[in-house]
């Protein structure tokens, strides 16, 4: 099966753990070398985070239980890599702006 | 990182996680105040009772110091679970999702025992040193010496206890354990106009 090189997550998750710790738990995993994770809002209780975990072999199951230790839930998964290298989207006529 | 590092490292982040630095504090703070007023109540009262057997006050004190940490850990148990899952609860309407199995919970359930032990040792433990002469009171010719030496463990005790919320609030520490030791002498004040008062 192909390998998972990059996975941008929306998450949901109560301000405690940190997103510092949550970060360093994620890079912990095996085949993970590398994450970001950004607040894009909060209140008082929650934030929505963009978690963007890249590594040479991402096992999802194991990101999506991390996330569970931690409180969050994934609300949806953005955007996905999979092969030999990271590719971004290229920009198409319908999305190129007036 | 070794096993142990990792779990103690873990359990500091449960500490920061669960805010238990603070409620501990204040636990600690209340209880022992409670254990030490208390046990000087039952010295007071076992002094103008003239009890000079100091196995009577012994018995008296330790059965008294037992039943406030079974008290203050029992107690601390339910009340500290209850505000914490409720607190759990409503978070959980926030996220929408069961947080049961998470660091969090983990973390409040390490805080609740932490607190339990703390509520149930502090009282145990101050009154313990309080009654400690009496556990010496063969090295005193007159029976009534052990009681003024608890008396002036007990002051200094509270003074301690005054300097360490001093400490904490950042305030005059000889102030607020002078302010402390002004319990201890009401309880005093009224444990003899008590005594006082049933004896006419």
């Amino acid at each position: 099966m192909g390998k998972i090189l990059r996975l941008v997550l929306d998450v949901l998750k109560p301000h405690d753990p940190s997103i510092i710790a949550l970060a360093s738990e994620l890079s912990d995993i095996n085949g993970v070398d590398n994450v970001n994770i950004s607040i894009y809002e909060m209140d008082r209780r929650v934030e929505n985070a963009k978690i963007t975990v890249e590594g040479n072999n991402v096992d999802y199951d194991q990101v999506l239980q991390v996330i569970s230790d931690n409180g969050g839930t994934v609300h949806s998964i953005d955007e996905v890599v999979a092969g030999c290298e990271i590719i971004d989207d290229p920009e198409t006529l319908q999305h190129r702006g007036n | 990182m070794t096993h142990l590092r990792r779990e103690l490292r873990r359990l500091k982040q449960y500490h920061e996680m669960a805010d238990t630095g603070e409620i501990v504090r204040r636990y600690f703070a209340m209880n022992s105040f409670d254990g030490i007023l208390t046990i000087l109540g039952v010295l007071v009262g076992s002094y103008l009772a003239e009890v000079r057997d100091p196995r009577v006050v012994i018995t008296t004190g330790m059965t008294t110091s037992v039943s406030m940490a079974v008290s203050g850990l029992w107690g601390a148990y339910l009340t500290e679970s209850a505000e914490r899952q409720r607190s759990m609860d409503e978070l959980e309407n926030h996220t929408l999702s069961d947080l049961s199995d998470t660091h969090l919970a983990r973390a409040s359930r390490v805080a609740v025992v932490t607190v339990a032990v703390v509520d149930g040792m502090a009282p145990l433990l101050a009154s313990l040193l309080v009654l400690l002469p009496f556990f010496f009171s063969s090295h005193f010719q007159d029976a009534r010496n052990p009681y003024y030496i608890a008396l002036a463990i007990a002051m200094l005790a509270l003074f301690a206890l005054g300097a360490f919320l001093g400490r904490i609030s950042k305030q005059n520490l000889v102030v607020a354990g002078m302010r402390m030791i002004v319990a201890g002498v009401i309880s005093l004040i009224l444990g003899y106009l008590l005594e006082g008062a049933i004896h006419r």
